[in-house]
């Protein structure tokens, strides 16, 4: 049982290590195709990112990462902040 | 970015690189009309002073200023020109108000200033055609209409602007930009 039960968790850490993030950030003062394309634009220009998605309904920059590459948070507000932006918040789901 | 303006003060041209998200660097020609025809060509230099975010819109202050060469007649003159440019936007309301002065040597010297109101009847998101319903009211001290009022209907889609009214000096306004 201990065997099966630490098998696993060892596949559930290689998969999670390998995975790419979906990052939501929540940013202010999005209002216009101007604001959503230079932000895309920001994104995509980091080697980190797979797609990016900017929703200016929801305020939201979705944010999807290539295998096994992450952004962390600072380097989020940083990037967004440099655009111009607020962020608000962010959430990652693998 | 290109953006090209043809209203009742003339046509310009303004051709910037943005080389910070806040700054950007270019070229400026403009045929000014509606009394004397005088031709500007400068380099540019447009800056974001300042901006506040808000949770459904922003404001901003921006200033652009040229110094180059103006042309009337057979005079060719040095000539320098800022404008300061206040504005308020969400995905409903626009709000600006621009200053500007233009200072070309011994031809003029001159100020205008320029305010818009614009409402966007439906919330369009990124990919969806966007529509302003516009108001712009100029107020030109040395020109014979001091006081033009202009409505005008925006589209914008993606990184295309487009822009059409008619004011009332009854000239046709046509405004495009294009963002790279």
């Amino acid at each position: 049982m201990k065997k099966y039960l630490l098998t696993i968790i060892v596949i559930f850490g290689l998969t999670s290590a390998v995975s790419a993030d979906t990052i939501k950030a929540t940013v202010n003062g999005m209002v216009c195709g101007f604001c959503a394309t230079g932000i895309e634009k920001t994104f995509r220009a980091q080697p980190e990112v797979k797609t990016v998605n900017v929703d200016l309904e929801n305020k939201l920059v979705t944010i999807q990462t290539k295998q096994g590459q992450t952004l962390d948070d600072s380097k989020i507000k940083k990037l967004l902040g440099n655009a111009g932006y607020s962020v608000v918040a962010v959430a990652r789901q693998k | 970015m290109v953006m090209q303006e043809n209203d009742e003060t003339g046509h310009t041209l303004s051709l910037d690189y943005t080389f910070i998200p806040t700054n950007a660097f270019g070229f400026y020609i403009k045929q000014e009309e509606n009394g004397k025809e005088i031709l500007m060509v400068t380099p540019e230099f447009n800056t974001l002073l300042k901006r506040w975010n808000l949770p459904d819109g922003q404001w901003n202050i921006f200033n652009m200023s040229g110094a180059g060469l103006a042309h009337y007649r057979d005079n060719t003159q040095p000539c320098l020109w800022t404008a300061f440019l206040a504005d308020y936007e969400s995905r409903r309301w626009f709000f600006s108000y621009e200053p500007r002065f233009v200072w070309d040597g011994d031809i003029e010297k001159s100020f205008w200033q320029r305010a818009r109101v614009g409402i966007a009847p439906y919330l369009a998101n990124y990919n969806d055609l966007n529509t302003w319903i516009m108001f712009q009211v100029d107020h030109h001290p040395a020109k014979h209409d001091h006081f033009v009022a202009t409505p005008l209907i925006r589209f914008f889609y993606k990184t295309y602007l487009f822009e059409v009214g008619y004011s009332s000096n009854q000239h046709i306004m046509v405004n495009w930009q294009i963002q790279f």
